[in-house]
């Protein structure tokens, strides 16, 4: 990669906040220079509704993401998530070609594209490609095979899929700022990257990121992801319970959320009331709060069980022994991780950001927009590399000449 | 299952979305961002061809050796001398006064000191000296024009002509028709001033060469007659003395029109009809009232400039004839 230094933007339009980052990548790491935060207008469940007010939020929060990192940016990566996104998983074989069973870079390359040839529905395009590892024989190769030896060479590609119209709508939004959209990045990915280590992931780990408007969700096994999903399903929704059932608007509801939600009950107590202001005010109201934690906790034991059903067979105790990691805004309501360990029946805890992670970015709200910056240079390195490996003679010597 | 025989299905990737946007549907930023960006790629652009163009012409000037382009302009000979003059100086002149060395070369000509030498000549009122590549010497020059003539001596030398132009300035003469010279009236009375180095310019020119101007243009026959113009009391009492071949005195003031005063002086020439009693003496410098004095011979001047300045207090006779004529 080159040594010359560049500035990345990293956008996560989120329903209810529009999160943007700056960061410096020198070639070999990124450094966050710049952060801006808006409040999220136009957008439901993470899909752009108002695409006027969606992109004025947007180029407010990239401004101020500007504004506080001195520096311009020409193209971010975006995140990218929604209750139409979906995955699936497609397998290859293919019969190894060299008589000495060597298996060759060529072999990779055809059951990999073959892996990732499937037909998709009209007006549905591939957002990822996600590799599991290599079979050769059986034998689980989690890097390359290239060079072993065997008969048969086996692949399999998660592929996640979306609505053409809601990624172009959330890519005009990024462009109307006249910023090209560089990667799209699975905001299960982004966050699931940043909150579990390389350890957790190789033995099995549930990334559950509960946004406002949706919950995104990565399975990782043998240290690569293996399932990934979308809920439509966020902490909008534990206000709106709230606001249903006990007669309050939202905001009320949500001030109630934040104040006395939690994900299992606590209060045995049944009479044990709670004041919805507390200041004494004309207005202020009682609550049970007993029928307020026990709102919650339906949703929050719902939610899981609707993300355990997604993963299916893919997910199991035994092959996740990392457990589960929560993250998102929603993940800061209390018991919310022994909520997730009684349903998944695995251990759960709170995701924290690397301790690189400056403080002001700690807070699990920037854990996607810090992941995108992380996951899509990686992602456009890898590229890159695989570019440089394709080129032919003609540009080998360029690039000979080049780096004399 | 091999590639080959199957037929691979052409997914569509988000990257198949085009991320064109027309700038009626970008924000006033975005669009602000795509002018500046416009506006950077152009000048990019610019600067890039102004660079390429530079390095060219460079490259072309050392392909042709700019040792000898430059070489040549310095080492050229000056081989014509041109000169442009709106009066009589030639060639002859310019090369004697330039005085530039046989093997002068064309860039190692100080033009400055060059035209400090044309200058130098007082005929010449201005002069301009420019190079015309390869190797020409371009001078231009305006003369002055001769009114009056006088007899100058320094010190131990012989008296020398010089001629007066209108500015009061003296200067040899160089180029002029003799029969011209011999033409033009002597001056006398004018006081001998030094100004720097040099003769000062003769005080009262003007009106002198204003009325000779008057004299030649309307009455040419008077004007042949008049052999010496005296302006010794010019500056005290405006009067401007001429005296004629015959002996004549005639006085003019400079208060009146010099015009007026030369039909007057016509009438009267034209009304003295006796040959025993010749006019001797005319002061026109009075107006309406003319002084006139008669006399019984003619005595014929030379060419020779006068001696010595005439004496008012020797006039003749003062006689006032009828003029009622000429009194407006």
């Amino acid at each position: 990669m080159s040594s010359r230094h560049t500035f990345i933007g990293a956008v996560e339009i989120g329903t209810s906040k529009i999160t943007a980052l700056v960061g410096e990548f020198t070639g070999r790491e990124i450094v966050i220079i710049g952060c801006g935060e808006c409040p999220s207008r136009g957008v439901i469940k993470g899909s752009v509704v108002d695409y006027r007010a969606a992109t004025e939020c947007t180029q407010s929060a990239l401004e101020l993401a500007e504004r506080d990192a001195n520096e311009r940016i020409s193209h971010v990566y975006l995140a990218q998530t929604g209750g139409h996104l979906e995955g699936f998983y497609n397998q290859a074989t293919l019969n190894v070609k060299a008589a000495d069973n060597m298996i060759e870079k060529d072999d990779i390359r055809t059951v990999c594209e073959l892996a990732k040839a499937k037909d998709l529905p009209v007006g549905r395009m591939v957002v990822h490609n996600i590799r599991r590892p290599f079979h050769v024989d059986g034998r689980l190769i989690p890097t390359s095979p290239e060079n072993l030896v065997g008969q048969k060479l086996e692949v399999g590609y998660w592929t996640v899929h979306g609505q053409e119209q809601r990624l172009a709508d959330n890519i005009h939004v990024i462009r109307g700022f006249n910023l090209e959209v560089r990667e799209l990045v699975l905001s299960s990915l982004a966050s699931g990257h940043m909150v579990t280590g390389m350890e957790e992931r190789q033995n099995g780990v549930l990334a559950i990121d509960i946004g406002a408007g949706t919950t995104d969700f990565v399975l990782y096994r043998n240290g690569a992801p293996h399932t990934t999903g979308v809920v439509a399903v966020g902490g909008g929704h534990f206000t709106n319970d709230l606001s249903l059932g006990l007669r309050l608007t939202q905001a009320q509801a949500d001030k109630l959320k934040l104040r006395f939600g939690r994900a299992l009950v606590q209060a045995r107590d049944k009479a044990e009331k709670v004041w919805l202001d507390g200041n004494y005010s004309i207005g202020d109201r009682q609550f049970s709060r007993h029928a307020i934690e026990t709102i919650t906790s339906a949703r929050a034991w719902e939610l899981m069980e609707v993300v355990k059903r997604k993963l299916g067979p893919a997910f199991s105790p035994e092959t996740c022994a990392a457990g589960v990691v929560l993250t998102g805004g929603a993940a800061k309501m209390p018991a919310i991780a022994e909520c997730a360990a009684k349903v998944f029946g695995t251990q759960a805890r709170l995701g924290e950001a690397p301790t690189w992670v400056n403080d002001n970015l700690r807070d699990p709200g920037f854990h996607t927009a810090l992941g995108i910056l992380y996951y899509g240079v990686s992602a456009q390195g890898e590229r890159a590399e695989t570019a440089r490996r394709k080129g032919g003679f003609l540009q080998g010597i360029t690039r000979l000449f080049a780096s004399t | 299952m091999t590639k080959d025989t199957i037929v691979l299905p052409d997914t569509r990737s988000w990257r198949d979305i085009p991320q064109h946007v027309r700038p009626r549907a970008m924000s006033g930023e975005g669009r602000r961002r795509l002018a500046m960006g416009t506006v950077r790629a152009v000048l990019g652009v610019t600067v890039v061809t102004a660079v390429c163009w530079v390095g060219w012409e460079v490259s072309a000037v050392l392909r042709e050796g700019p040792g000898s382009l430059s070489d040549s302009a310095k080492s050229e000979r000056v081989r014509n001398l041109v000169l442009v003059t709106d009066g009589v100086l030639d060639k002859t002149w310019l090369a004697r006064t330039l005085a530039i060395p046989a093997n002068a070369t064309l860039m190692g000509l100080d033009l400055v000191q060059l035209r400090s030498r044309v200058l130098g000549d007082a005929q010449v009122a201005s002069a301009s000296v420019s190079r015309n590549f390869p190797d020409t010497l371009t001078v231009r020059v305006s003369e002055r024009s001769p009114v009056v003539r006088l007899m100058a001596q320094t010190g131990g030398d012989p008296p020398r002509m010089l001629l007066v132009s209108r500015d009061g300035v003296a200067f040899d003469g160089t180029g002029f028709d003799p029969a011209m010279v011999d033409s033009l009236p002597w001056i006398e009375g004018a006081p001998a001033l030094r100004q720097g180095g040099s003769a000062a310019p003769i005080a009262g020119m003007s009106a002198v060469s204003d009325l000779l101007a008057s004299a030649k243009l309307e009455a040419e026959g008077l004007y042949r007659t008049w052999q010496v113009i005296s302006v010794g009391r010019l500056a005290s009492d405006g009067e401007i003395e001429v005296r004629t071949r015959d002996g004549m005195r005639v006085v003019f003031g400079t208060d009146e029109n010099f015009l007026r005063q030369i039909a007057r002086l016509d009438l009267l020439i034209d009304s003295t009809t006796d040959p025993t009693r010749p006019l001797r003496q005319v002061d026109l410098s009075l107006g309406s009232q003319v002084p006139v004095a008669y006399g019984t011979a003619a005595p014929m001047l030379s060419d020779a400039p006068p001696a010595v300045a005439a004496d008012p207090a020797k006039r003749p006779l003062i006689a006032f004839p009828e003029l009622s004529n000429l009194s407006n």
